[in-house]
């Protein structure tokens, strides 16, 4: 059976869910739909635009299947939008009720601090993995309408990683909620590391001696092995999955240690 | 003294939070027994919320301990909050849902308790379930947040501030139904800045002040030293010497024909001895038993030993 406060975190958090599904969902429609009239204006753009260019918006090639997906949906819009939504998830997890207060009448439930972190992360993580799971779904349904030949394997692997990766900034977004009880330092920190190893991940190409930067970014364990064409690379996605596990942790244990509502 | 025996509900021992250098609560060292109702009194900002929250476990102490229910807040939370009904002080609702909806994931969280329960809570207070919490007035928040506390029936009730915001009616409402709590045995912890409410439901009560414990006493005690302040018109002058001395009167003033004073306790020996003239009119004003009492414990500090005596 089902936890009562995690039924009830899906219940407040339904029409945020909802609204992140259906934003995430036309987005995905959208991109994977306009394939077949895109192709020609974007080999237009690909030859306007400089290589570099092309390379730090993660673009390799606009005009094949794999790469138009590539460059819509999983380079940076598409992660962009489930980091956020993530993001805004997590947040009401435990800080938000902390802030406004609710926190008073949902700890006061017969559950361990531990449990109760437990709960509300295990409520936002199936949401946000349902949100994460929506372009999967219409990828996988879509592609092959609109003569994408991309293996379905390998648009499973790619979004996994997607998954992985929002579960990775979940948990960091979680350990710093758990840790503070305040939202704006869960967003600022949260927000500003998604866009610097965003960053780094896209420049360590471009920077001479700059390679390593990659291996600092949760973006390279998801999308640097190009997994559109090469599959699955499962030690990449156990570092993100690694990532969630130790912050969603040490989230819990913050929690149980600390004085809620100061 | 144990304060693990079955008949005390809290024992709270050298109890003590600092925010940083800021005190919330200092040194309190008190026992709530099983199946009393306890009055916790205080001005705002004494410490009485920050004692609540200690015993819940939402805070740690920076020094001494807490016993509930014969158990550790901490180590025991899960099973000790199944046994309290908690009301915030400060009632903030997690969502946007109907009372009805939110009193159900209480129900459900608590492991099961009859909806009757709640109906029956409910209808009490005059409370609409249909309604979603976020439309409604101050006091009917405050009734959802006792009929939460109330519904399971809970061994400890830990009310922080109960009758805020509810109108005289729904307090007498209120305070019956912490008459029925404590029939029925279970041990009621009411923080309040009023006496007056307090002094009606409670067994004894506890001031804290600056963040100590000022005094503990037993309610009845309280109305004996009750002060009051008395102001007689008589058709003459009269003359301060003959009130002065007299038992319990003192801060005698006398301008022309009105006798002004205040009386500590009993009325007898003044009303004899102003009844020797023509007494146009006499006003008492309604004893104002948190102040006297405070000031009964703060102009006389070697009384402080009582408040080990009474315990």
């Amino acid at each position: 059976m089902v936890p009562a406060l995690v039924v009830k975190t899906w219940r407040d958090d339904r029409r945020a869910i909802i609204g992140w599904s259906v934003g995430i969902a036309a987005f995905t429609t959208l991109y994977t739909g306009f394939y077949s009239q895109f192709q020609g204006t974007a080999e237009l753009k690909e030859d306007a635009l400089p290589p570099d260019m092309l390379e730090f918006l993660g673009i390799a090639d606009m005009t094949s299947a794999i790469g138009y997906l590539q460059a819509t949906i999983y380079s940076l819009i598409g992660p962009l939008l489930v980091i956020m939504a993530a993001i805004t998830l997590t947040t009401r997890t435990i800080a938000r009720p902390e802030e406004d207060g609710g926190m008073e009448l949902l700890l006061a439930n017969p559950l361990t601090r531990r449990a109760f972190a437990t709960q509300r992360l295990t409520a936002a993580a199936t949401a946000i993995t349902t949100i994460t799971a929506v372009p999967w779904l219409l990828v996988a349904i879509l592609a092959p309408t609109v003569d994408m030949n991309v293996p379905q394997g390998n648009i499973a692997a790619t979004n996994a990683g997607l998954i992985l990766l929002v579960w990775c900034f979940a948990g960091i977004a979680f350990l710093i909620g758990a840790w503070t009880g305040r939202r704006t330092p869960v967003l600022v920190v949260t927000g500003t590391l998604a866009v610097a190893t965003y960053l780094a991940n896209a420049i360590s190409g471009l920077l001479d001696g700059g390679d390593w930067l990659k291996w600092l970014s949760p973006f390279h364990y998801f999308i640097g092995t190009d997994p559109l064409r090469t599959g699955w690379h499962p030690a990449h996605l156990a570092v993100l999955a690694a990532i969630a596990v130790v912050t969603a942790v040490a989230g819990i244990r913050v929690f149980d240690r600390r004085d809620i509502g100061v | 003294m144990s304060g693990m025996s079955s008949d005390i509900a809290i024992h709270a021992e050298d109890l003590t939070k600092f925010y940083g250098s800021r005190r919330g609560v200092e040194g309190l060292t008190l026992d709530v027994k099983a199946g009393e109702v306890l009055g916790f009194l205080g001005p705002n900002g004494a410490g009485k919320t920050t004692t609540i929250r200690l015993l819940l476990d939402f805070l740690r102490p920076t020094r001494g301990d807490a016993t509930i229910l014969g158990l550790d807040p901490r180590r025991d939370k899960a099973a000790l909050h199944r046994q309290i009904g908690y009301l915030p002080g400060e009632l903030a609702f997690p969502g946007r849902e109907k009372a009805a909806d939110l009193l159900r994931f209480f129900a459900a969280a608590r492991g099961g308790v009859a909806w009757s329960q709640v109906t029956a809570l409910a209808d009490r207070l005059e409370l609409d379930l249909t309604r979603p919490i976020r439309t409604m007035s101050k006091g009917n928040k405050q009734k959802v947040g006792l009929v939460q506390a109330f519904m399971h029936q809970p061994a400890l009730l830990i009310l922080d501030e109960p009758t805020s915001g509810l109108d005289p009616l729904m307090q007498q409402e209120f305070l019956a139904m912490v008459a029925d709590a404590r029939a029925d045995g279970q041990t009621v912890f009411m923080s309040s800045h009023v006496l007056a409410e307090v002094q009606q439901a409670a067994d004894r009560v506890a001031i804290i002040r600056d963040g100590r414990l000022a005094a503990l006493e037993r309610v009845e005690s309280l109305g004996r030293r009750a002060i009051r302040t008395v102001e007689i018109h008589f058709d003459d002058p009269v003359d301060a010497a003959e009130f002065t001395g007299l038992p319990g009167v003192s801060d005698v003033m006398v301008s022309g024909p009105i006798l002004r004073c205040t009386v500590d306790g009993r009325l007898s020996p003044l009303i004899k001895a102003v009844a020797r003239h023509e007494v146009i009119d006499l006003l008492s004003a309604e004893p104002d038993l948190e102040e006297t009492f405070l000031s009964y414990y703060y102009t006389q500090p070697d009384q402080h030993t009582q408040i080990e005596g009474a315990r």
